[in-house]
C-alpha cells in the first residue's frame, strides 16, 4: 500500500515541487516518500539534478562552518562580570535583612522593655493601695521632716492631749485657743497626718490647738467619732 | 555532581538567592548554544557577547519572568537571545563581519588538520565565503538557515524556537537556501571568470 502511495508521489513531483522539498532529501527528518521521489525526479532532471548537486556541495560548506564555530563559547570575561553581578547583588541583599533583623530586635525590646515597665507600675499601683495612700506620698514630699517620730504622727483620741502636727514648734504660750470641727479624716492629711484611704471618706470629731498666728498646732481626735485610729 | 542533578528551576531558585554555584551550573550549561547562535546570526563577537550577557543579566535581576509551566528553561532563554539579536540586527543591520580574530582575542582555532598549506588555505577561504554568504541573508532566512543547517535543529524545533509555524521555517529555509546558493556561484564564479578573461 504505501510502495504505491510513494510511486504516486513520485511521478507527481514537478522541478516547483523539488525545489521547495527536493533539497531535504539528505535531512534526518525528510519524509521517506518525499525523499525517495526528489531523488527519482533528480534523476531525470538535469537542471535540479544539478541544484542538488550544488546544494549538497554549499551543504559540505556550511559543514566546515559548523565545525569551525562549535566550539564558540562566551569569553570567561562575560561569566565573571555575571558572578560580580551576582554577589554585588547578594551583598545588596544581606544589608537589608541586617537592617530588618535589627529594626525587628529592636521593636521586640522595645515591647519588652514596655511590657516590664507596665508591670512594674501595676505592681507598684497595688502596693500603695495595700500599704501606703498615695496623699501620704504627696504629704510626705510637702512635708519635709523624715525624721519625725511615728507617734507625733497619730492623733490621740480624747486622752486629754494633743497631738502635735507635723511641722509645727510647740510652744508655752497660753494664748492657743481650741477649735472644733467635723471633718472627713481626709482632710487631715493636709496637716501633715496619715490618712488610710479607705478611711478617707468617715467623718470625725477633732480638736485643733490653734496658735496665736491661727495656724493649727496640734490635734485630737474624739473616739466616738471614729472606729479606728489612724495610724501610720 | 549533585549539582548538576539538579533540575534548572530548583537551581535557578538557589542562584537568585545567590548561590554562585548553582547560577554557574545553569550558565555553563546553556551559553555555549546561546552565544554560537548569536554570533552565527551578528557575524559579531562582540555582539554576542554582549547579547549573552544581557540575558543571564536578566536573569539575575527578573528571574520571575521565567515561568516554568510555561516551558524549559533553554526554551526561555533561546527566546530572550534571539529576541536580544533581532533587535540588534535592526539596530546594526551588519556591524562588522566574523573576522580573524574572535572575542578572546586569540585566532580563530583551527583544527589540526593533515593537509598541506594550500589545502588548509583552500577551506579557510572556503569557510570565509559561506560565512560571509550566511551574514548576508536577510534576517529571517539566516535565522532558518542558522536554525536548520547550523544547528541541526529539526523544522519542529525551529518553528517553536522561532515562534512560528512549520511551514513558515521551511518556507524561509527554502529561500534562505536559494539566496546561499546564488551567492555562492556568483562569489566562486567570479575568479573563474577573471581568471578565463585573463586568458
Amino acid at each position: 500500500m504505501k510502495k504505491v502511495t510513494a510511486k504516486k508521489v513520485t511521478t507527481m513531483m514537478s522541478c516547483e515541487q523539488f525545489e521547495l522539498s527536493g533539497l531535504d532529501v539528505d535531512r534526518a527528518d525528510a519524509q521517506p516518500e518525499e525523499a525517495a521521489a526528489a531523488t527519482e525526479h533528480a534523476a531525470n532532471c538535469a537542471r535540479c539534478f544539478a541544484m542538488l548537486e550544488s546544494w549538497r556541495e554549499l551543504k559540505q560548506d556550511l559543514r566546515l562552518l559548523q565545525e569551525h564555530t562549535r566550539l564558540e563559547s562566551a569569553p570567561a570575561r562575560v561569566e565573571m562580570r555575571l558572578k560580580q553581578e551576582l554577589r554585588t547583588r547578594r551583598e545588596a541583599r544581606v544589608p537589608r535583612s541586617t537592617v530588618a533583623v535589627a529594626t525587628w530586635a529592636l521593636a521586640a525590646a522595645a515591647a519588652l522593655a514596655a511590657a516590664i515597665g507596665w508591670m512594674h507600675w501595676r505592681d507598684g499601683i497595688s502596693r500603695h493601695t495595700d500599704t501606703a495612700p498615695p496623699q501620704v506620698a504627696a504629704v510626705a514630699q510637702v512635708n519635709p521632716e523624715p525624721t519625725l517620730d511615728a507617734s507625733l504622727l497619730t492623733a490621740d483620741y480624747d486622752t486629754g492631749d494633743f497631738t502635735q502636727l507635723p511641722g509645727s514648734m510647740p510652744t508655752a504660750s497660753s494664748d492657743e485657743s481650741v477649735l472644733q470641727a467635723r471633718v472627713q479624716r481626709g482632710a487631715l492629711v493636709q496637716f501633715g497626718l496619715p490618712v488610710a484611704p479607705e478611711q478617707a471618706t468617715e467623718w470625725v470629731d477633732v480638736d485643733f490647738l490653734v496658735g496665736e498666728d491661727g495656724q493649727p498646732l496640734a490635734v485630737r481626735l474624739h473616739q466616738d467619732a471614729s472606729s479606728e485610729a489612724v495610724t501610720q | 555532581m549533585k549539582i548538576l542533578d539538579e533540575k534548572e528551576p530548583a537551581l535557578l531558585k538557589r542562584a537568585v538567592r545567590g548561590d554562585e554555584q548553582a547560577f554557574l551550573a545553569l550558565y555553563q550549561k546553556h551559553q555555549t548554544p546561546l552565544y554560537r547562535y548569536a554570533l552565527r546570526m551578528t557575524g559579531s563577537p562582540w555582539a554576542a557577547e554582549e547579547v549573552v550577557q544581557e540575558v543571564f543579566l536578566l536573569l539575575i535581576r527578573e528571574p520571575q519572568k521565567f515561568q516554568p509551566d510555561r516551558g524549559e528553561l533553554g526554551a526561555f532563554l533561546f527566546g530572550v537571545t534571539r529576541n536580544r539579536v533581532m533587535k540588534h540586527l535592526e539596530r546594526l543591520p551588519r556591524e562588522d563581519s566574523l573576522d580573524a580574530i574572535n572575542a578572546n582575542g586569540t585566532t580563530w582555532r583551527e583544527p589540526e588538520d593533515p593537509l598541506t598549506p594550500m589545502m588548509i588555505a583552500e577551506k579557510s577561504e572556503r569557510i570565509e565565503q559561506v560565512r560571509e554568504a550566511v551574514l548576508g541573508l536577510p534576517a529571517e532566512f539566516r535565522e532558518a538557515v542558522v536554525l536548520c543547517e547550523l544547528e541541526e535543529m529539526s523544522y519542529e524545533e525551529a518553528a517553536q524556537a522561532c515562534g512560528c509555524p512549520v511551514g513558515t521555517i521551511r518556507s524561509r529555509l527554502h529561500r534562505g537556501r536559494a539566496l546561499l546558493l546564488a551567492k555562492l556561484e556568483l562569489l566562486r564564479d567570479a575568479p573563474r571568470r577573471a581568471s578565463a578573461g585573463a586568458r
